[in-house]
């Protein structure tokens, strides 16, 4: 059985996938349902929804278009989720598998580097980075990586400890590959598994952390952001309780849609790794 | 006094008390005050210093106004739109270079020392003058104050100075401090400016940081029978929505300076027992104004910011952000303001075509992408209304072909990226107009004041006619001539947009309908309440 065709036995995996592929159609086709500038005012304010077919979600306090801003947003959130789990990924691997590799005093360094990230809530963390340097999509997507790169740096070391006495990483030691070949190249590569089936969760913190730097007036405010859209439907949720409930169901959706999709990849590779 | 909590049963019998006081038929209107009760309202903030005599802020008002007096209070109908407090009665010489206040007889301070013409002396020139926002630039000719008997202050200025403007700085800068607990020590670190002593009808009870604070009623007040309630509490209330929540769950009698926010205004009204006030606010008009940075060279061009103008519209801005509660603004002098404002200024129409037209002229043509230059836009923090008109302010550039970026900061990053920085093209910031251009307004166009001052013309702007015609103003005697001046002074500033002046907005309050005497003067929630009255 492929690796694909089990994928899609599991239900939730499913589930997840749907949520996930109808989020990245809403991502992609944003701009061509809704071309130009999602903030743009399209009609009356605090229009409810379902009750003009041109504005089928309503429109916010300043008559802003909500289906506009929720496609628009669902770019944001999704590239900010991929863009920070790819940093921390990449940022954890480097430092995990040196630090594995190297032992000693490297692996000390980098261990207690790590444990000082650690201590430091990360949400703490990103709310500090963005506060000093600034909102803008860069800086909340390197704020998040910061608070999100120790996990994938412990499970790299942990997993490069067993692949570095393996055979093949002495053979190359003996064709004489310089370590730092070895590591990055025969060693990392072999470490990544366990680390992908921690992306899963780290793109849903990103993402539930980039929403929350927004609520709280962080996010970038030149995009639609979730949210941003939560924060500014609050001042009006006796009136118009839909300009936060859309938005918060939509973040509620997708980060359901990537845990369930990284339930079934792990538990795809589980199987294939008992079979083989 | 310490063992004073609000505790939960505390204000369940009260609710319920007032619960019960509603089923009762309502007599008439000619209701005498009834004495006794606790005013319980919403606090948004906890001032850091709460001497008004240093910080002429409303935030500071709102709680120690009832503690700390000053000479006049503003009301609407007394003479020259005052009422008289400490002071009985204020005369400027012909000359204008003195000014003589007769104090008011019997006056103790709450430490119980009597209140003299050497604590308006002090005040005046400790700390109005030298120290406090306001006052450093109304009194900044103020030489020295003779104090021939104790109840007589004559205020003796080396320039000629409008009596008009000392008269109109009355209600918002004369706040009398104590001579006897500022004198010894550094006055900015006095511990009085967190517990303030005054004259007031309250005393100050005690703060409980996060939670409230406390006032309990001073029965040596010089007011007769007054005041009739025995405490107010604020309690701190920071978030904006749980304001309208607490009212309606009557845990708090008033929610003061659009606690409650706008939106809701409409539902709350409705509610059975809340009254929703827009009286009370006369004197503390704010004004919703588009800064510019001249020093970019695209905005010192006068046809783009003519440009700017032509593209808000105004009208929209009221309906929609404000939801009606405020009015579009012609120029520097809001129209609510009855000694000053004219009519008889250009005006800039919301005119989509027009204002690219003008840019077309200017020179900044569309590129290919639409845009003609990009602008970095700050909109002030501190309202959501200000936060509201950035994004409406950005989708109106953007119409225009100007690609204006929203950077949003905290309120002391705002200022100082504004005020001191200069690191912005264009700011929304909301001046207070305090009842006489010379206070707070002029300085928003005046050139040559020093980086950091905050609500003040930092946007590089400079013309010599405007500031020749400020220093003319500030030193003319004749009130009728003053105005003049300040009326040539509004059409100019419409003319040369040195900034734009978009809304003009006041507050609004939702209040127990059990709570007597609201809003009855210019400055209601910043003045005394010595006679505020709970019906209980």
């Amino acid at each position: 059985m492929s690796p694909l065709r089990r994928f899609l036995r599991t239900p939730e995996a499913i589930a997840g996938a749907i949520i996930l592929v109808a989020l990245f159609a809403m991502g992609l086709t944003a701009p061509l349902f809704f071309p130009g500038d999602p903030h743009a005012i399209a009609g009356p304010a605090l229009l409810p929804p379902f009750q003009d077919w041109s504005l089928p979600l309503g429109t916010d306090r300043l008559g802003r278009d909500v289906l506009a801003a929720l496609l628009h947003g669902a770019r944001t959130s999704l590239a900010v989720g991929l863009a920070a789990a790819a940093a921390a990924l990449a940022v954890g691997a480097v430092i995990g598998t040196l630090a594995g590799f190297a032992g000693g005093l490297v692996d000390e360094v980098l261990m207690r580097i790590t444990d000082a990230f650690q201590t430091v809530p990360s949400f703490l963390l990103a709310l500090a980075f963005v506060s000093v340097v600034g909102p803008s999509l860069g800086v909340v997507v390197t704020a998040i990586a910061l608070g999100a790169w120790t996990g994938p740096a412990r499970v790299a070391r942990a997993e490069v400890l067993s692949i570095r006495e393996r055979d093949f990483v002495a053979g190359a030691r003996v064709i004489g590959m310089h370590p730092l070949e070895i590591a990055l190249r025969e060693v990392l590569p072999n470490a990544l598994p366990p680390l992908l089936a921690l992306s899963s969760v780290i793109v849903a913190a990103a993402i539930l952390t980039e929403a929350a730097l927004s609520f709280l007036g962080l996010g970038d405010p030149n995009r639609v952001t979730w949210g941003g859209m939560i924060a500014e439907g609050r001042a009006v949720l006796r009136t118009a309780p839909f300009l936060s409930i859309i938005p918060g169901v939509a973040l509620v959706l997708t980060v359901l849609g990537v845990y369930l999709a990284g339930e079934g990849v792990v538990e795809t590779a589980a199987v294939r790794r008992s079979l083989s | 006094m310490s063992d004073f909590t609000i505790s939960r049963r505390s204000v369940l019998a009260g609710s319920a008390l007032l619960l019960a006081s509603t089923a009762l038929p309502t007599i008439g209107w000619a209701q005498t005050p009834k004495k006794g009760g606790r005013l319980v309202v919403a606090a948004d903030s906890e001032p850091r210093n709460l001497n008004p005599a240093i910080v002429a802020s409303n935030g500071v008002f709102f709680i120690s106004s009832k503690i700390v007096e000053t000479l006049a209070e503003a009301s609407f109908d007394g003479k020259d739109g005052l009422d008289p407090r400490l002071a009985t009665s204020w005369e400027g010489a012909a000359d204008g270079l003195s000014v003589t206040f007769k104090l008011r007889e019997g006056v103790k301070w709450h430490d119980g020392k009597p209140f003299t013409s050497a604590d308006v002396a002090f005040s005046a020139l400790q700390i109005w003058k030298p120290l406090q926002n306001l006052g450093r630039t109304v009194f900044k000719d103020l030489e020295a104050v003779d104090t021939p008997d104790e109840l007589t202050a004559v205020f003796k200025f080396a320039r000629p100075t409008p009596f008009q403007l000392i008269r109109n700085a009355l209600p918002a800068l004369s706040s009398v401090v104590p001579k006897h607990i500022y004198e010894t020590g550094n006055i900015e670190e006095n511990p009085a400016n967190n517990a303030p002593v005054g004259t007031g009808p309250f005393k100050f009870a005690e703060h409980k940081s996060g939670e409230y604070y406390r006032l309990e009623r001073n029965a040596d007040y010089w007011g007769k029978d007054q005041p009739y309630l025995d405490e107010i509490i604020y309690q701190v209330l920071p978030d904006r929505t749980s304001a309208a929540s607490a009212l309606e769950a009557e845990e708090i009698q008033l929610a003061a300076f659009s606690a409650v926010p706008l939106a809701d205004l409409d539902r709350i009204s409705k509610v059975p027992g809340l009254k929703v006030i827009t009286k009370g606010y006369e004197a503390l008009t704010y004004q919703l104004v588009v800064e510019i940075n001249h020093r970019r060279k695209e905005l010192a061009d006068l046809k783009v910011r003519q440009a700017i103008a032509h593209a808000i519209d105004k009208d929209f801005v009221v309906r929609t952000v404000f939801l009606g509660y405020a009015a579009t603004a012609t120029g520097p002098v809001p129209k609510n303001d009855p000694q000053f404002y004219t009519t008889d200024v250009p005006t800039y129409a919301f005119d989509v075509a027009k204002a690219n037209a003008l840019l077309d002229e200017a020179g900044y043509s569309r590129g290919d992408d639409g845009k003609r230059f990009s602008l970095k836009l700050l909109p002030a923090p501190y309202f959501n209304e200000t936060k509201q008109f950035g994004d409406y302010l950005r989708q109106a550039l953007a119409a225009i072909g100007i690609d204006a970026q929203l950077v949003n900061n905290d309120s002391a990053a705002h200022i100082k990226a504004v005020y001191t920085d200069h690191a912005f093209d264009l700011a929304v910031g909301p001046p207070v107009f305090r009842g006489d251009p010379a206070i707070s307004t002029t300085i928003l166009v005046q050139s040559g004041i020093p980086d950091g001052v905050p609500f003040s013309n930092q946007g590089g702007y400079k013309n010599d006619e405007l500031d020749a015609l400020i220093a003319k103003a500030s030193e003319t005697l004749d009130p009728a001539a003053r105005t003049e001046l300040y009326k040539e002074f509004q059409k100019k500033v419409a003319a040369d947009l040195p900034l734009i002046n978009v809304a003009e907005w006041s507050f609004i309050s939702v209040i127990r309908d059990t709570v007597g005497n609201v809003a009855n003067n210019p400055r209601w929630a910043v003045s005394n309440w010595a006679d505020t009255w709970l019906e209980a």
